[in-house]
């Protein structure tokens, strides 16, 4: 009855290389878009125009890739790779429990359930939005204070820690709390008892 | 001031994604990723369970064992995850006699399991074996996280048969203000979800503790692997922690339409409400010594939540072990290797 490693008695779990390889994209799609900012900022420098007008303009172009108002396509699907990390995990999550549109067509309670999580996904787009103001805002305080951002990785770093401190704002309060039931609740409600895990 | 020019972004870019495709090559030949290093044997099985001893690497054995009581919600090898990061293994060197609870995986049989038999019937017969086992008439016991709630419960309901309790990153008060777990499930219909489940997938769990913090742990934690994928120690160590969060047991249904609704939406422990099998648990029956460590900064089980008990146990020797890092750093990082494991056992051998 010895045994040394947990390799035995545990499910097999490989390591999720498409997942990996998703999120490499992800970040490859924020170094093009941050590439293009870069560019567009710079060329703007050069003909004299003001630094802090230029950044208020380019983060209102992204603001609107990210809420979805205005905004060319390409801008509005390689943002959106980023920013809807907390809807792909969701809709992940639903999909390994094997629980879509229930068979047969669409049902209320599936449409319900929709109408839900487009709430779920405003609250996120407002969520990645103010992390979008934050952004601006950290980089006019470096820049205030002499500091530049001399790499990629740097600038989304900042990027992931200004998304985290929002996202964590807005987790915590009672719109979340609630709307984070009622995501559950209306998915459940797809389903009838006791036949989705026989 | 943004300093970053298209060029430099470009030259990143191009030596990120040839790291990536060297790595992806990597990861294909890696193999199985082992986790839970210390040999052990097991000692007694019921139903899905397993307990285990692990083997002693101590010349003198303290002759009181110490059972630990992990959660339900993960598996236990994070105890033991590697050679060097392993709290069992400090135990043992400190000479302490380790016993574990291996709950298994619940598959569908299993959903009508309640609180009342992972208490009254696992965990007291764990207990009991080794009473008998050790020629003993108390043990020592160790819960953590979810566990230490599960022992909390116990040792109320059976103190004679406990000779001292750790409680280790253990909610106690699940209703103090930062504790997100308990915001996220205040909402949720727990019976709609049991009822329609039976046993609550693992993988929905899993949602939840990584949507405290997805853009960290399921973006940026990816994209700084590529740093250390060409380390084939550090990508290993990468992959133990990976396996251990995505390895996450289906929950028996009833158990957790019990643990959710008491415990997290009512906070039935610290009102003495919580009734597992027909008995009441009234924490003031926690009379032997106590040793409750927290970690300052865990955000799954806050310091307020588990310090709690400080206020509500009967026990004439109550004491805190405060340790500087979060719910994870507490068993995997160097500095919990140095504090933790020693510091218990120096507790338990002076009793």
């Amino acid at each position: 009855m010895s045994e040394q490693t947990e390799t035995s008695s545990a499910p097999p779990n490989p390591f999720d290389t498409e997942f990996l390889i998703k999120q490499a994209r992800s970040y490859l799609a924020f170094g093009e878009q941050m590439s293009a900012f870069s560019s567009q900022l710079h060329g703007q420098l050069q003909d004299g125009e003001d630094w802090g007008a230029m950044l208020r303009q380019n983060f209102d172009r992204f603001k609107a890739a990210t809420l979805g108002s205005v905004g060319d396509a390409s801008t509005a699907a390689e943002h959106g790779q980023l920013w809807t990390q907390m809807l792909d995990l969701w809709r992940q999550s639903i999909s390994t429990l094997g629980l879509g549109a229930p068979p047969g067509g669409e049902t209320d309670a599936w449409r319900g359930y929709m109408q839900v999580q487009n709430q779920y996904l405003d609250l996120l787009r407002q969520s990645a939005s103010a992390a979008l103001d934050l952004l601006e805002q950290r980089l006019r305080d470096r820049a205030a204070t002499g500091k530049s951002i001399d790499s990629l990785r740097e600038l989304y770093n900042l990027w992931v820690d200004c998304n985290e401190k929002t996202y964590g704002q807005m987790l915590r309060g009672a719109a979340y709390g609630e709307l984070n039931g009622r995501l559950f609740n209306s998915l459940l409600h797809c389903y009838p008892k006791g036949e989705t895990r026989p | 001031m943004i300093g970053l020019t298209p060029e430099r972004i470009a030259e990143e870019l191009r030596g990120y994604s040839a790291r990536l495709s060297e790595g992806v090559q990597t990861l294909g030949r890696i193999g199985e990723i082992e986790a839970g290093v210390s040999a052990r044997d097991a000692v007694h099985r019921e139903d899905k369970l397993t307990l285990y001893r692990y083997r002693p690497r101590a010349e003198t054995l303290h002759p009181v064992p110490l059972l630990i009581v992990y959660a339900l919600v993960n598996r236990p090898y994070m105890m033991d995850i590697q050679e060097d990061r392993s709290m069992i293994r400090g135990l043992l060197e400190a000479g302490v006699d380790v016993y574990l609870i291996d709950w298994g995986y619940p598959s569908a049989d299993d959903r009508r399991l309640t609180l009342g038999d992972y208490v009254h019937r696992y965990i007291d017969h764990c207990v009991d074996h080794l009473r008998e086992r050790c020629q003993q008439d108390s043990i020592n016991v160790l819960g953590v996280c979810q566990g230490g709630a599960l022992s909390l419960c116990y040792s109320s309901l059976y103190p004679a048969k406990i000779r001292n309790l750790v409680t280790m990153v253990t909610p106690v008060d699940f209703h103090t203000p930062d504790n997100v777990l308990t915001h996220l499930i205040r909402h949720v219909d727990v019976d709609l979800m049991v009822d329609t489940f039976g046993n609550v997938p693992g993988a929905m769990l899993n949602f939840a503790f990584l949507s405290l913090s997805p853009f960290r742990l399921a973006g940026q934690k990816y994209v700084d692997l590529i740093d250390v994928i060409d380390d084939l120690g550090a990508l290993k160590n990468f992959l133990r922690m990976e396996k251990w969060i995505n390895d996450s047991p289906d929950q028996a249904g009833e158990a957790f339409r019990q643990f959710a609704k008491d415990f997290f939406q009512q906070n039935k422990l610290v009102k003495g409400e919580v009734v597992i099998g027909d008995r009441r648990v009234d924490l003031r029956e926690l009379t032997m010594p106590i040793l409750n460590v927290y970690a300052t900064q865990d955000h799954l089980v806050p310091p307020p939540a588990s310090k709690a008990l400080a206020g509500l146990n009967g026990s004439r020797d109550y004491s805190e072990l405060s340790f500087q890092g979060g719910h994870i750093g507490i068993y995997v990082s160097g500095r919990a290797q140095r504090e933790v494991p020693p510091a218990i056992a120096a507790w338990l051998l002076a009793r």
